[in-house]
């Protein structure tokens, strides 16, 4: 099936796995899929998922006590997904985490990928590699939001990731940034990339 | 009647929770004066309505709790009982928001005008993840044959599917007479002056 061949494509540059352990690897995930606005987990909830990205793009938000929601992350294919600290932690989730489009996925749950973490230093290896680069942009974003002006944080976002313009909704680019939908929009018209 | 397939019926009804968990979270979020004031003389405020459903939560979560120990595996298919099916159709409110036909709670379900709004929303909260875990549960188990008594009656059963069902529809009803009380409580109050974002984002299922 095309979306394990994706899987598969995707992990071997991270972290070889010899012939045993990737059926074993391959074997925990099923395919699932659902509509576009569903809210796969909710703040307070301890997130029992691991996602694979195959169609769609989905969020993690926050809600703030002036009741503005701040997007966290976005994910879309090929890539990871669900709200990862909640699922490596296996404590309940600051965030909800929603598709924002119709979205298809491979799944699987904790207890599964933890048995093969534990049987598997293979295994074990791509999981902190993973995490590590997953903490690398966590924390070069977190520069970027203490430091940069809101033209430096739309240029950042589209050297990075141009392509997002067309994907994702303006008003959810804005609210990754931290900057006023407004203001995003004079960004687009303004700023020579 | 229709069936569906287990699965999807109780991962359909856990999103509709987190829907509400979302909706609920604004709540929290909102000025509590707004939520505790009645938006015309004798109508619920939102307060009074989020303890009105935790009520149905006290009896609903224990009774789902305990028939859902009974040790009968999952079936791929769930077929909903007439009655089930309409309960859960006089309760679910239409696509456009709509409640149809107007209801009268029992005296015991009828809360109190005065209430401290925090311990409301975070009982509110408490019994929807409760609620979600409970779904959880009942994916290994027959939600056909396994069967909950209604809180009016203890001799009335409904397929613990359909209960679930019921129960859901009954909540997302009532968010949205949240969603109409908010700005009636705005406009008769006169103390309001923005519309506050829990409804822009009303919970729309």
């Amino acid at each position: 099936m095309e979306a394990f061949d994706s899987l598969k494509n995707f992990i071997h540059p991270v972290q070889p796995l010899k012939e045993n352990e990737w059926e074993l690897f391959n074997s925990i995930w099923q395919p699932f899929e659902c509509k576009r606005k569903t809210i796969l987990t909710a703040a307070g909830e301890t997130e029992r998922h691991l996602y694979f990205v195959t169609e769609g793009v989905q969020r993690a938000f926050y809600v703030g006590d002036d009741q503005k929601e701040a997007t966290i992350v976005f994910t879309y294919p090929y890539s990871f997904s669900g709200v990862a600290d909640s699922f490596l932690t296996q404590t309940p989730s600051n965030c909800f985490f929603e598709t924002l489009t119709a979205s298809k996925f491979l799944r699987t749950t904790y207890r599964q990928f933890e048995n093969l973490m534990n049987e598997y230093p293979a295994i074990q290896q791509l999981v902190l590699k993973l995490t590590a680069f997953a903490l690398k942009g966590v924390l070069t974003r977190q520069i970027e939001i203490q430091c940069f002006s809101a033209e430096e944080k739309f240029r950042a976002l589209l050297k990075r990731s141009p392509h997002v313009l067309q994907i994702i909704s303006h008003k959810y680019l804005a609210s990754y940034l931290g900057i006023d939908p407004t203001t995003f929009s004079k960004l687009l018209g303004s700023v020579r990339l | 009647m229709k069936s569906f397939k287990s699965i999807d019926l109780i991962e359909q009804l856990q999103a509709d929770i987190r829907q509400l968990i979302l909706a609920a979270t604004y709540l929290e979020k909102e000025d509590p004066e707004l939520l505790l004031s009645a938006p015309a003389p004798g109508k619920w405020s939102v307060a009074q309505v989020l303890e009105h459903l935790n009520s149905y939560g006290r009896y609903y979560l224990l009774a789902i709790e305990k028939s859902l120990e009974a040790d009968k595996p999952q079936k791929q298919l769930f077929t909903p009982g007439w009655i089930g099916n309409y309960f859960t159709k006089i309760m679910k409110p239409g696509i456009d928001g709509k409640i149809g036909n107007k209801m009268n709670a029992p005296k015991n379900h009828r809360p109190a005008a005065d209430l401290d709004i925090k311990p409301v929303i975070d009982n509110f909260l408490e019994q929807q993840q409760r609620l979600l875990e409970l779904l959880e549960k009942a994916k290994q188990k027959d939600i056909g044959a396994i069967r909950t008594p209604i809180s009016i009656s203890r001799f009335i059963k409904l397929k613990v599917g359909d209960t679930f069902r019921f129960f859901v529809a009954h909540e997302q009803r009532h968010f949205f007479q949240i969603a109409n009380t908010l700005p009636d409580t705005q406009k008769s109050t006169g103390k309001f002056q923005s519309i506050p974002p829990a409804i822009q984002r009303s919970p729309v299922f």
